[in-house]
């Protein structure tokens, strides 16, 4: 299996008057392509801080990042921004749709910026929507819809560009019990339909254990490193270094 | 286009506010093009009336505007016939018209009074100007051999003179030569200028009453009256290459009042301007700033996205085009809206100071003040998005996500 996110030896440090808070202390990970991994740990533990390193929105103090073989560091905001735009989508716990925009046009939002034509792009909006169940709801305001819709909603979104790797920062927590099993389980379906990355942080222990990865952080440190098996092809390649 | 309608849609997300803002920018609008239409009507009157009344370029002697003369006539003109009549060939020109500028005293007999005369061409100044004559007739060309010669009394001067039509008077006068000078004249009618200082001294006579009262061939002025005021300044050109030996003014150098008041309106209409373009901007700034400030968060969900800084503030700058179109267009509707009810009003301002008649209200629609309007306004909504969204695109993505 094709290793996708690689990190080495990432720290990162929030300065907080005098005192330092430690976010990421020498964090090292390998994940593979289309392997769906679990981040759970403690409340401050550092999982937001390494999945917005993962999905380049922030950047650690030190450290080596590569995303597809590409190193990530020491690249500019526009390249990372291109690469955020082609490469990676992200679900995010409140959903985070743009609320003057139908389902469909959020979902489309993505594909307006890659500037894939017309016929193309809604051949794939319609597609991914089928895929999340929301056809009947194309022309709804996110506030016309229930919380697991959004959701759905704002998955496809993420997927729609078909990126390598998608950032889901607590997508379930949010939801009750019941919808956040069914974007579970979508989660899931959608990693293996469209052979994506998804890097998920999570509370939820029935999420964890659907994955083919977890990962537990404590105090910014990699603590337990588990391999569910659940997939056939899975291999470990994972390890804190 | 799309992003239009989503500018369109975020506009209308909080609909009080922005409109509140659209609201401002076209009270602000509308009170430039009122404002400015008011002073365009305001110029072109007094500059109808500027040309009306000493046409649009006047020939002088070299030093009749400059020199005190030390007997009368001493700066006439004496060749005004051979400069008319080149005056006249010019294809610009309309009418070319002679004044005589005098003074004296005036007498019925019993009583005198200080009178001041403009000796005319009753043909001509008919044509080029309007006499509001209250009594009477103007002036007539062909005087009769015989009979007194005919004057045309200001109407506080004809009070003074206790004067009516017909009534018997006496012009006295220093001729050219410094000789005292009387002559008889018949009023033949009463006029008002709409000055009440002016009532109480002018009188017109013809051009030979004056001449002999004068005992001079000579004339003070030439004025000449163009087809379109626009032309003044190429036959300007020409004249002052025809006549090198003469002064000449064009009616703009004449015209105290008008230029006084356009540079009073100017000024005034300049700084109100200023005010309203401020007050917009303030207000597009303040809304902007707000939408800025509550979309924090869809900013750093974009930006995560992968939408590059310049495209979010697009759709920004998208939006305060929105607000100030709308406004704009508005705006215009409202002072499209006034002019053509003041066309229709039939409004009556008071008389200016100085003056007994008042005119009509009325506020010009000029193309081009609508047009610079609207571009300044919508320039000023886009700047002020530019500035205020600037703010919001420069944080850290993963803090506007934290926004609440
Ligand atoms: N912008 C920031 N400024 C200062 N400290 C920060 C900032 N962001 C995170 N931290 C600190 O870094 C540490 C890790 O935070 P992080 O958000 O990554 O934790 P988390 O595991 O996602 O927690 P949670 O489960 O509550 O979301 C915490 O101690 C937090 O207080
Ligand atoms: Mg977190």
């Amino acid at each position: 299996m094709d290793t996708l996110v690689s990190l080495r030896n990432i720290s990162k440090t929030y300065h907080l008057g005098k005192t330092t808070v430690p976010a990421l202390q020498h964090v090292s990970l390998d994940v593979g392509a289309s392997e769906l991994v679990a981040l759970s740990g403690p409340s401050g533990s550092g999982k937001s801080t390494l999945l917005n390193t993962c999905g380049l929105i922030d950047t650690p103090d030190e450290g080596e990042y590569t995303l597809g073989g590409e190193s990530m560091l020491s690249r500019t905001s526009k390249e990372l921004t291109m690469v955020r735009r082609n490469k990676i989508g992200f679900v995010f716990q409140s959903f985070n749709l743009v609320p003057v925009m139908t389902a469909y046009e959020n979902i489309e939002y993505p594909l307006l910026l890659t500037g894939l034509h017309d016929a193309e792009r809604k051949k794939r909006v319609d597609e991914i929507m089928n895929q999340v169940g929301l056809e009947q709801y194309q022309q709804q305001l996110p506030d016309q819809l229930s919380g697991g819709q959004r959701q759905r909603v704002a998955m496809a979104r993420a997927l729609v560009k078909q990126p390598m790797l998608v950032i889901a920062d607590e997508p379930t927590a949010n939801l009750d019990t019941q919808t956040a099993t069914h974007i579970i389980d979508l989660m899931k379906d959608l990693s293996r339909r469209y052979g994506t990355t998804f890097l998920i942080a999570t509370h939820d222990q029935r999420m964890t254990e659907r994955c083919d990865q977890k990962i537990i952080l404590v105090d910014g440190k990699i603590n337990t490193h588990d391999m569910n098996m659940t997939r056939d092809n899975a291999l470990d390649k994972g390890g804190n270094g | 286009m799309k992003w239009l309608l989503f500018a369109f849609k975020n506009v209308l997300r909080n609909r009080r506010r922005s409109l509140i803002t659209i609201i401002i920018t076209a009270i602000g609008s509308s009170a430039i093009l009122i404002g400015g239409g008011f002073a365009l009507f305001t110029y072109d009157g007094l500059k109808q009336g500027a040309t009306r009344a000493s046409g649009h370029l006047v020939v002088a002697h070299n030093e009749y505007f400059s020199g005190e003369e030390d007997s009368a006539m001493q700066y006439g003109l004496s060749n005004w016939k051979d400069i008319k009549q080149r005056m006249e060939q010019n294809e610009h020109v309309k009418w070319v018209i002679p004044r005589i500028q005098l003074s004296g005293l005036i007498s019925n007999g019993e009583k005198t009074a200080i009178y001041m005369a403009e000796g005319v061409d009753p043909e001509g100044e008919s044509r080029a100007r309007e006499f509001l004559i209250h009594k009477g007739e103007w002036l007539s060309s062909i005087s009769a051999e015989n009979e007194d010669a005919q004057i045309l009394l200001g109407k506080d001067l004809a009070k003074s003179m206790k004067a009516d039509i017909g009534s018997s008077l006496t012009l006295l006068s220093t001729t050219a030569d410094g000789a005292l000078n009387g002559i008889d004249v018949k009023v033949r009618g009463i006029f008002s200028t709409g000055v009440p200082e002016m009532d109480k001294r002018l009188l017109y006579v013809d051009i030979p009453t004056a001449q002999a009262l004068l005992d001079s061939e000579k004339i003070s002025t030439l004025h000449a009256y163009l087809n379109d005021t626009d032309d003044t300044e190429i036959v300007s050109d020409k004249f002052h290459a025809q006549f090198p030996n003469n002064t000449l003014k064009n009616w703009e150098e004449l015209a105290f009042y008008y230029v006084g008041v356009v540079n009073l309106y100017n000024r005034l209409f300049g700084v109100l301007g200023l005010i309203i373009v401020i007050i917009v901007f303030f207000s597009v700034t303040n809304t902007m700033s707000m939408v800025v400030r509550e979309r924090t968060r869809e900013i750093g969900t974009l930006a995560a996205m992968g939408t590059l800084p310049r495209e979010i503030l697009r759709n920004f700058v998208l939006e305060a085009l929105v607000i100030g179109i709308i406004g704009s267009v508005l705006g215009m509707a409202i002072a499209g809206g006034f002019i053509v009810f003041l066309e229709n009003a039939g409004i009556m301002m008071p008389p200016p100071p100085g003056r007994n008649v008042g005119y009509p209200l009325l506020v010009y629609f000029s193309g081009q003040l609508f047009v610079l309007t609207t571009i300044v306004l919508i320039g000023i909504s886009v700047l002020s998005a530019l500035l205020a969204a600037r703010k919001g695109i420069r944080q850290p993505i993963v803090d506007a996500l934290a926004h609440v």
